[in-house]
């Protein structure tokens, strides 16, 4: 008899103020008794400084002389919950006075993320998304026949105390093949035996980036020495042969990529440039000169209309790719942004960084559909405190829309194309570094500190 | 560049080049430190140098070996092929480097890194021992005539207990490189002056110095001078050995008037001058001493210096809690215990533990006035008060370990904790605000791991233990007896306030790069302070007492170089307030002080304005000119006492001098009175510089002033003279 009992005072406590359904925050039952105990005196019917009234819903969207103070589904860009949640003490809402509490807070922010409800009754202000992924007629460039390497010649190892880190990976969009970053040169896998395949020399240095073109015909190595020189090489996958090399830079290039049809290189690197070449005549096409700290990562889109760039600084910014014309910026890491990856429709962008987030830009207007904060969440050392490491250090997608990620929590992890974590993998004697999935998305491939490539099967069954 | 490798490689431990792999924190971190890699000019700035960050002087080895090899993995570390590695690469300028060349391929630094990155760069969080102090093969170096260099070794002492050669690894430096230099080796060598001065080692989070002697090989004949009492034994000892004889004692119009305005704030008085010149009893000087450590003004004069030093500031704005009326209260209370005589520990306890209205509890207003700001902020606090009571400068250690003291970030943090509780809330009217300890609020928290660090006194271990509020603890530990630095702070700032100068100088900036010059005698000061039971009259009167306080400021040949060993009287420019003061004694003409009644006396006046009490404020422009404490921080540097123009402009048409000497008449009575022309002279000869004039001045001055007094303009036009004379400005 008692356990009916339970069950409803174990509802009764769950639904105390603090656990309040996202869906049902509401201006009018939540959110103004928080404004009328914090705000009210100053920015209400009777004062408004900054022009600014929160006494109704009206007002607050209105917002006040410095313009909107929220923005619907993001908190992090509205002005209000910036300066409620800002740490310096001068400059914080309310003045002179110590921080709301933080369970406030939290409902603040949900009631902006989930879109500005006036009353429980009310439509969120956010605008549904369309996310769904729907294979573009022949996005990848799909070859008639899968491109293979043939009998490679012979290369000559420099001597090496141990194997260079893994600094990046790709995988071949249409044959079992892989391409792992060595000192001085390329290595090409098999899939299906796992065996090499063959060596490509890069005399240049340390291969920093890794990219199949769509067809999966040219393999674009970028890098190079540091403070001594850096490059992109274009090579024919089949033959092994040098197609042509673009760029002479005075340090190692960070990062690059090759447009779809194979006409534009763009890269970057510590000059906090991003330079985009012509592949067929090796000459600079543009220069983008907006980002303030080192490039860490470039994308162009399947579309081959827009590329991503993105530095250590946060920054992202979306770019014509044609002209250099700049079209969005996305704000929202708050470190270095570590790579970025576009899904095969173009509609989403993901970036990850070293602030541990993963964000699927809707990038028809540039909003963070998906944001994962703490995607990879490190396990803390026993005995220590304060921040630890939590970056994600690269992601890919596959042609399914499923991202994988690696993170310095020592994981790789499987999303799907909803931002549902799918499963994750496990590398020990090394951080991972790089990440691929193979041309048929079941194998998830991933290369370490230690020099060392792991290979894993994808589950059918994704995980609860 | 052979012969310096080979040196490397006689000082480097064969131990140490035999080992296989290199610590990272051992090995590589001390590198990174002595080739100033992580210094505040290079990658050890804020925001790092050139897109690489090191943490300042190493504090926080864990973020280094993230930033060297983790952050971006290839490229300042190289484990494929160690010579690639961008580290090494800058290092030897073989790339461009803002640094340029830090050291050779062939140095033992370079293998150090060559052989860690080998290694696969290992990381060493574990099993590593830590630094736990640092020593030096030598703590005196006397250097005469023949030797001119000597070699210094350094060893550190580990956690493990073991005890290691860190020559190689140190950083050194001379503080006056006149007398002696110090090369990056370790390697001492007397410079061509003669003097004393300290060479200082530094590894890991410790420095540590070695006192230098250079002496000329000259003939020398110690003069043997009788010690009037233990201050003397310990500087005659050392000036012994520096080989400088002091000054002669002086005369007793000079000890009259230094020892009246040290201690009462004013020249003495023409009747205070015949009856001390006509005492003819051997100890009349320290029967003179105690008649004016008996006087109010004696408690007046530290109260003002207290008041100074606290930061004692009043305002008509009310809510931030300095409003006149606090400012009163607290002044006032401060008053009462230097009349009262009240130990000097049991006054700062008393301030360290108040709590309630600024308005009815005078101490409690430490909370208000030594940081004038909206909020009470602990890290300022914590700074200040360090600063104040200790005379040590903990700011330094907010942000990275003190790189030229003992003090490390642990220190800083747990001492902010005893300050992060302190909270105010309005009183019963605008003006008065309760101060109580809040302990619902958090302790501070560590800028490097963010963990949340317990009140901890300075440089112990384990934090206090306290019952809500800490403060208790933190006074008992700060007035014990045991607590060298507090009691040394006193006893060294009273001893500046007498002397002009620091035993430590400044008062305020102690730390091991800044010794005492004399040991021994600040020691004896503080162990005599704690056994008088603090008692401020009883350390003031040893030192009026001692012929060190009585030597004549005229030089010999052996001191005249001397400006830090007491071997004289050094010549001290009067306070702003003492001199205003001094005029208005001589005057016998009172100087108006806004915002305060007529007659008060410039030691008795703080600075007030009409709004809040935030920014400096001198108050009376004559402080201003002059040099008096603006009360915009708590540093000892706030007074000044150079000379300037505006100084001497000041005192021949300002409104101090040139008004006071017609108005009213005052001094034309005095002077009327006096005949002939001669005595009038030396009545204002005594009246204004306590002592008759010389023969030759006397008779200048009467071929200038033939006139009876009965015309007393030539009279006024004498007294300017004399108190526009740097005879009138100083106490000599």
């Amino acid at each position: 008899m008692l356990r009916p009992l339970r069950i409803l005072l174990t509802a009764l406590i769950s639904t105390g103020v603090t656990a309040v359904a996202e869906e049902s925050v509401n201006y009018e039952e939540h959110i103004k008794p928080i404004f009328r105990e914090h705000c009210l005196k100053c920015h209400g019917d009777d004062e408004q400084k900054a022009d600014l009234n929160l006494q109704t819903h009206a007002g607050a969207l209105k917002g006040g002389s410095g313009g909107a103070v929220v923005v619907a589904g993001r908190a992090s860009q509205s002005l209000l919950f910036q300066s409620i949640t800002d740490p310096d003490d001068d400059a914080r809402m309310p003045p002179k006075k110590p921080m709301i509490p933080q369970a406030q807070i939290a409902l603040i922010q949900k009631w902006i993320d989930s879109g500005l409800r006036e009353t429980s009754a009310s439509a969120s202000m956010v605008a549904e998304r369309d996310l769904s992924f729907k294979p573009v007629a022949n996005a990848g460039a799909k070859p008639t026949e899968p491109i293979m390497p043939g009998a490679l010649p012979e290369l000559k190892l420099p001597p090496m105390k141990r194997p260079l880190p893994v600094l990046s990976l790709d995988a071949s969009p249409w044959a079992p093949l892989a391409a792992v970053a060595g000192l001085d040169h390329v290595r090409l896998v098999n899939l299906e035996s796992r065996e090499d395949a063959g060596l490509l020399p890069f005399p240049e240095g340390e291969p920093h980036w890794l990219r199949f073109s769509r067809d999966g015909a040219v393999l674009m190595a970028a890098g190079g020495r540091p403070v001594e020189l850096g490059k992109v090489v274009l090579f024919d996958v089949k033959s092994g042969k040098r197609l042509t090399s673009v760029g002479d830079e005075v340090d190692a290039v960070l990062a690059a990529d090759l447009s779809a049809d194979q006409t534009s290189v763009a890269l970057g690197g510590t000059g906090k440039l991003v330079k985009v070449y012509d592949t067929a005549t090796g000459k600079l096409r543009y220069k983008i000169e907006k980002h303030t700290d080192w490039i860490m990562a470039v994308a162009f889109s399947p579309d081959g209309r827009t590329l991503a760039t993105a530095d250590r600084a946060g920054g992202l910014h979306l770019w014509e790719a044609a002209s250099g014309r700049p079209l969005l910026s996305l704000n929202e890491h708050k470190a270095s942004v570590r790579a970025l990856d576009w899904r095969a429709d173009s509609k989403l962008l993901a970036s990850v960084g070293e602030d541990g987030l993963i964000i699927w830009w809707d990038v028809k207007d540039g909003w963070p559909a998906i944001t994962k904060a703490d995607a990879h969440p490190p396990v803390r050392p026993p005995g220590s405190h304060g921040k630890i490491a939590n970056g994600v250090l690269a992601a890919r997608f596959d042609h399914e829309g499923r991202l994988c990620t690696a993170g310095r929590d020592q994981k790789i992890r499987l999303w799907d194309a909803g931002g549902k974590e799918i499963q994750s993998f496990d590398i020990t004697g090394g951080q991972p570094l790089s990440v691929a999935l193979s041309h048929d998305g079941k194998t998830v491939i991933g290369g370490d500190t230690a020099g060392q490539v792991h290979f894993w099967e994808v589950n059918a069954t994704p995980k609860n | 560049m052979k012969w310096l490798t080979l040196l490397l490689a006689l000082l480097f431990p064969a131990t140490i080049l035999a080992e296989s792999v290199p610590s990272f924190r051992q090995d590589v971190m001390p590198i990174l430190f002595r080739a100033g890699c992580n210094a505040g000019t290079c990658h050890g700035a804020a925001k790092g140098k050139d897109g690489f960050m090191l943490s300042l002087f190493g504090y926080d080895p864990a973020g280094d070996y993230h930033r060297i090899v983790n952050d971006i993995a290839g490229r300042r570390i190289n484990t494929a092929m160690p010579e690639r590695s961008l580290l090494l690469l800058k290092s030897l300028g073989k790339v461009p480097h803002t640094g340029g060349e830090i050291f050779s391929i062939d140095s033992p630094y370079y293998r150090t890194l060559h052989d860690w990155i080998a290694a696969g760069a290992p990381d060493d969080r574990e099993n590593v021992p830590d630094t736990t102090g640092i020593e030096l093969s030598e703590e005196r170096l006397v250097f005469e005539g023949g030797t001119q260099h000597a070699q210094l070794r350094v060893f550190a002492h580990q956690s493990d207990g073991s005890r290691r050669d860190v020559t190689h690894l140190a950083l050194y430096h001379s503080n006056n490189p006149a007398v002696a230099t110090i090369d990056e080796n370790g390697r001492v060598g007397a410079a061509d002056a003669a003097g004393d001065t300290h060479v200082f080692a530094r590894y890991s989070r410790f420095a540590i110095g070695a006192s230098v002697t250079v002496l000329k090989a000259d003939r020398f004949v110690w003069p043997d001078p009788v010690a009037n009492n233990y201050i003397d034994r310990h500087l005659f000892e050392r000036l012994q050995k520096l080989r400088i004889a002091p000054s002669e004692p002086c005369d007793d119009e000079t000890f009259l008037r230094r020892v009246t305005l040290d201690l009462a704030a004013r020249p003495p008085t023409p009747e205070e001058y015949r009856a001390f010149m006509a005492d003819t009893s051997k100890d009349k000087r320290a029967a003179k001493i105690d008649v004016l450590l008996a006087d109010d003004a004696f408690a007046d004069l530290w109260t003002s210096l207290w008041a100074e030093q606290l930061r004692v500031m009043g305002g008509n704005y009310a809510p931030v809690g300095t409003h006149i009326k606090a400012a009163d209260t607290f002044y006032e209370w401060i008053r009462r215990q230097m009349r009262e005589g009240r130990p000097l520990d049991q006054f700062v306890a008393d301030m360290v533990t108040a709590s309630g209205s600024n308005l009815a509890n005078g101490p409690v207003n430490l909370y208000t006035m030594l940081v004038h700001k909206p909020r009470i902020e602990p890290k300022p606090l914590a700074a200040d008060f360090s600063q104040v009571f200790l005379g040590v400068q903990l700011q330094c250690a907010e942000c990275h370990n003190h790189p030229f003291d003992r003090w490390n970030m642990d220190d800083y943090y747990g001492f902010v904790s005893f300050f992060t509780g302190l909270s105010r809330k309005p009183g019963a009217e605008p003006r008065e605000q309760r101060i109580y300890w809040d302990t619902t609020r958090p302790p501070a928290r560590h800028l490097v791991d963010d963990r949340a660090m317990e009140p901890k006194v300075l440089g112990a271990v384990e934090p206090v233990e306290h019952d809500g509020d800490p403060r208790a603890a933190l006074a008992r530990w700060l007035t014990s007896p045991e607590n060298e630095l507090f009691s040394r702070n006193l006893a060294n700032r009273i001893w500046a306030q007498l002397m002009g100068r620091g035993i430590i100088h400044p008062v305020d900036d102690v730390r091991v790069t800044n010794p005492p010059v004399n040991e021994p005698l600040l020691a004896d000061l503080a162990a005599h302070l704690v056994d008088s039971g603090f008692n401020l009259r009883s350390l003031v009167r040893d030192i009026c007492n001692s012929r060190a306080y009585q030597l004549s400021s005229t030089p010999n040949d052996t001191n005249r170089r001397d400006t830090r060993q007491f071997s004289r009287a050094y010549l001290r420019r009067l306070r702003a307030d003492v001199f205003v003061d001094s005029v208005v004694s001589v005057t016998g003409m009172p100087r108006g002080l806004g915002g305060f009644p007529e007659g008060t006396r410039a030691i008795d006046y703080y600075p007030r304005s009409s709004g809040g009490t935030e920014g400096p404020n001198f108050g009376d422009d004559v402080f201003k000119c002059f040099g008096r404490s603006a009360r915009g921080s708590v540093s000892s540097t706030e007074t000044k006492s150079a000379p300037t123009v505006s100084q001497a402009l000041h005192l021949s048409v300002g409104d101090t001098i040139q008004p006071r000497l017609q108005c009213n008449g005052a001094l034309a009575e005095y002077v009327k009175a006096k005949t002939p022309p001669a005595t009038a002279i030396e009545e204002l000869f005594i009246r204004c510089l306590a002592r008759k004039p010389t023969g030759e001045e006397l008779a200048g001055f009467l071929k200038l002033i033939p006139e009876s007094p009965a015309n007393t303009q030539p009279y006024e036009d004498l007294v300017w003279a004399l108190l526009n004379s740097t005879e009138f400005m100083f106490n000599h």
